[in-house]
């Protein structure tokens, strides 16, 4: 392996870690606020066509990924409302983001493009061509969104009470802490991320819009979220290190040197153990995914 | 002209979601300055009226007045807001947060994105810890700090958002005698400060040492408010009850048979991987209620949870019937036919979301009798089992399908103790049985464990509670630093001389 193969390797996973740094990072806010969401990977599929749609309207890659954004908070809001106010159970309501994704996708991409399964995004995010491959301007301000939300988690006034909300909703309440807003805007701001990565992915990485373009990926960032021991920080190095195995596995596919299925097993095998490795046991956030009544 | 009360609630009602009346019309004063005691038995609603109060629940009917004025609370918020602020009979603490963090949260001072500057809530704590004498460490994570400190963090809490009214919900049932006085001492202070205090209890000894007056509930009402200098303990309890209380144990002399429970030579590690337990040996005899008297923290609560397989002994053996259960897991234990009435009933011997049903059959779904076919729970049979519990028990429960957190706090340790005895154990490990149980239930409790000796079985009793001790024991012995001063007769001592061997004497020197 050159070193050149070793650069564009880096690029790729950069690129490839984007969606699901993102997603994690904004599951791991959610669930220290207590709320569970399994709806990321419907979200992610839908802000990528949605994203598309406005990127082309508006003629604008950044408009396209604040169409994202706002898909991702349309669900966050109803999923918001449906668990923290209705006091409706975690997981449903994400599988029936999950499936309605898949409905709505292909069929819009049918309706509105008029082609079947896949459409070229015309209007796309400005990226930095190199001969290692491409570099989109998310991955920094992914990194930033990181770090930003792992120290506004560990360093401020809000993070200390959508903790305190996730922990122990009674004992933020007794302190008139308005738990079902924190509960909620945590929520959004989650699902918000999530639209985001899902909007990167159609406008500025991979430049179509798929009818299965998400590929689990909603998953796994929650998978990472879970390794990471709910630290946003340790959910950017997960997150990278799927990417970058990715990456390596896609080089070694057509090299032959292993079986296929293990090369595709991979990335999820050596995220898992390395970040297992580092976090050892986390705990999950006391109240996690359990709605809070008062009487 | 009359001074208005400070605080006023007139015809409150309150009806849960689920139907359950808790209060139904009640009136309540409190004076400005005054320690006002608020008594009643096990779900006469004492908890339910003072979440009203503090605005974590909203009354159905009757309006609030403070210092006259009318008010309607939204949320705790709007009653901290007024100055009145409430420590939960059930803590309200972020485990995994220190006192610090705990206690800034919601208050932290600035804004919400900016980074969280703790040296301000820092000095004004120090301050206050310094002034009342009250001390918690600020710095270690609460989960890791005893109930009691984590009480005066709970207190400190509303204090250092500067309360007029502190609610207090049996503030002292998970307390050791020393620190009910240390408590009793900042109360006094803080009513010298001008502040007031509800004080809920069921010990009435207390009530009558620390209140001005008290307000006695049953069943959702008022039964009246008397001035304490005016009140008996028997006087209390008769407005409680409805009936005389004879707060009397028929204990009936007994040869004790076999040992059941040997400990031989035993040495346990604390948290802190501290010796808690030293080379104690003890037995506990078929017919025999052996008592284990101290302060808390002296190692108890090792010695019971290397007894129940709940940690790991250094050294040493166990012997249940002859058979060596050094190290077995708890529920090789139970099938042994050992039961246990852990200390802390929200955390080891409840699981409060799930149903009473659930709860009461806990440990007992393996059993035959509650199996329909392999691996499946007869609820039916599970249900009528609950039923029976809370009949005898005499459990105040909204039914058998309600989730166990909507118990009040008295009744909930009556399930777990309606659960242990019902599994027909031979040996019977009860850490403080009666902690927060109102007085006819501490009566029906202690009676029963008496009548589990009489009936052959072995009864291991550790309770904070002295009286509890000297009253049920045969045999007792005082525990200090993991090793036992003395093991002796309750009718044998003086109070003074278990007061000494608590405090470190060992008996062979008492008597020199
Ligand atoms: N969340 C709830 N849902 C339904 N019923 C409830 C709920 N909380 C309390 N209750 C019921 O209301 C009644 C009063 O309960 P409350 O907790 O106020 O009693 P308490 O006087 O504090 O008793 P204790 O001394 O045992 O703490 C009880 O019958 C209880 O079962
Ligand atoms: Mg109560």
């Amino acid at each position: 392996m050159d070193i050149g193969s070793i650069i564009s390797i880096i690029v790729t996973s950069l690129m490839a870690m984007v969606p699901i740094v993102l997603t994690s990072v904004g599951a791991v806010w959610s669930e220290r606020a207590g709320v569970v969401s399994i709806g990321y990977e419907g979200v992610l599929l839908m802000s990528a066509f949605f994203g598309a749609i406005v990127a082309e309207l508006t003629g604008s890659g950044v408009m396209g990924l604040l169409g994202g954004i706002a898909t991702g908070i349309v669900f966050g809001m109803l999923h918001g409302v449906l668990t923290v106010y209705l006091k409706g159970n975690h997981v449903i309501p994400g599988i029936g983001i999950n499936l309605l994704a898949l409905g709505v996708v292909p069929f819009g991409i049918l309706a509105y493009w008029g082609t079947a399964g896949q459409h070229q995004v015309t209007v796309t995010l400005w990226s930095w061509q190199t001969k290692y491959g491409k570099i989109s301007p998310m991955i920094p301000v992914t990194i930033a969104i990181a770090i930003i939300t792992w120290w506004v988690l560990f360093k401020t006034p809000l993070g200390l009470r959508v903790r305190a909300v996730g922990e122990n909703p009674e004992a933020a309440d007794a302190l008139g802490i308005n738990v079902e807003k924190y509960r909620f805007w945590s929520t959004v701001y989650g699902h918000a991320l999530a639209g985001l990565g899902g909007a990167y992915m159609s406008v500025a990485w991979l430049g179509v819009v798929q009818k299965a373009m998400s590929a689990g990926r909603g998953f796994i960032a929650l998978a990472n979220m879970v390794f990471s021991g709910w630290n946003p920080l340790v959910a950017l190095i997960g997150g990278w290190l799927f990417g970058f195995f990715d990456a390596l596995a896609t080089w070694l596919a057509p090299l032959h040197i292993v079986p296929g299925q293990f090369i595709l097993m991979l990335p999820y095998i050596m995220t898992l153990i390395i970040v297992a490795g580092i976090i050892g046991k986390a705990r999950p956030p006391k109240w996690d995914g359990r709605p809070y009544k008062r009487e | 002209m009359k001074e208005v009360p400070i605080i006023e609630m007139k015809g409150i009602v309150k009806v849960y979601p689920d139907g359950t009346k808790a209060l139904k019309g009640v009136d309540f004063s409190v004076k400005q300055g005054e320690i006002h005691g608020l008594l009643g038995e096990n779900g006469a609603g004492k908890t339910t009226l003072m979440k009203i109060l503090s605005g974590m629940l909203h009354p159905t009917e009757g309006k609030i007045y403070v210092r006259g004025k009318e008010v309607r609370f939204k949320s705790p918020a709007d009653a901290l807001a007024n100055g009145i602020g409430m420590v939960h009979q059930h803590f309200t603490l972020v485990e995994v947060f220190d006192a610090l963090h705990n206690i800034i949260l919601g208050m932290e001072g600035h804004g919400l994105l900016s980074k969280i500057n703790v040296d301000k809530a820092r000095e004004k704590l120090k301050k206050l810890m310094e002034d009342l004498n009250f001390r918690v460490p600020l710095d270690v994570p609460v989960e890791d700090l005893p109930v009691g400190v984590q009480q005066r963090i709970e207190i400190l809490k509303m204090l250092f958002r500067d309360v007029d009214v502190l609610i207090l919900d049996e503030p002292t049932a998970v307390l050791t005698p020393i620190e009910v006085e240390e408590l009793f001492a900042v109360l006094r202070k803080l009513k010298a400060e001008g502040k007031t205090i509800i004080f809920i209890s069921h010990k009435l000894n207390e009530v009558m040492e620390l209140t001005d007056r008290v307000t006695v509930l049953r069943k959702g009402e008022v039964v009246g408010t008397v001035k304490t200098s005016e009140a008996t303990p028997q006087l209390l309890a008769r407005m409680m009850v409805g009936r005389d209380v004879v707060l009397r144990i028929q204990k009936p002399p007994k040869e004790p048979g076999e040992p059941i429970l040997r400990i031989e030579n035993l040495w346990v590690k604390g948290d802190r991987g501290e010796d808690a337990v030293k080379d104690l040996a003890f037995e506990v005899r078929a017919g025999e209620i052996f008592g284990i008297a101290g302060v808390e923290g002296n190692g108890q609560t090792e010695l019971i949870e290397a007894i129940t397989g709940l940690r790991r002994p250094e050294k040493g053996r166990i012997i249940l019937n002859d058979r060596d259960i050094t190290g077995r897991p708890p529920k090789e234990l139970y099938d042994a036919g050992m039961a246990h009435i852990p200390e802390d009933r929200t955390r080891m011997g409840l699981i409060l979301d799930m149903t009473v049903t659930e709860n009461a059959i806990l440990g007992l779904q393996w059993r035959k009798e509650f199996q329909r076919w392999v691996g499946t729970v007869d609820w039916g049979k599970a249900k009528r089992h609950t039923e029976m519990l809370i009949n005898e028990f005499e459990i105040v429960a909204p039914g058998v399908d309600a989730p166990v957190k909507s118990l009040s706090g008295g009744n909930q340790q009556k399930l777990i103790v309606a659960r242990e005895v019902s599994k027909k154990p031979v040996l019977i490990i009860a850490s403080q049985p009666t902690r927060g149980v109102d007085v006819a239930s501490t009566e029906y409790i202690r009676n029963y464990l008496v009548k589990l000796r009489n009936e052959g079985k072995a009864v291991l009793l550790v309770s904070a509670d002295l009286d509890e001790i000297l009253q049920l024991s045969d045999r007792m012995g005082i525990m200090y630093e993991g090793e036992f001063m003395g093991i002796v007769k309750p009718e044998e001592v003086t109070t003074e001389e278990i007061g000494m061997m608590m405090g470190g004497i060992k008996y062979e020197e008492l008597n020199k």
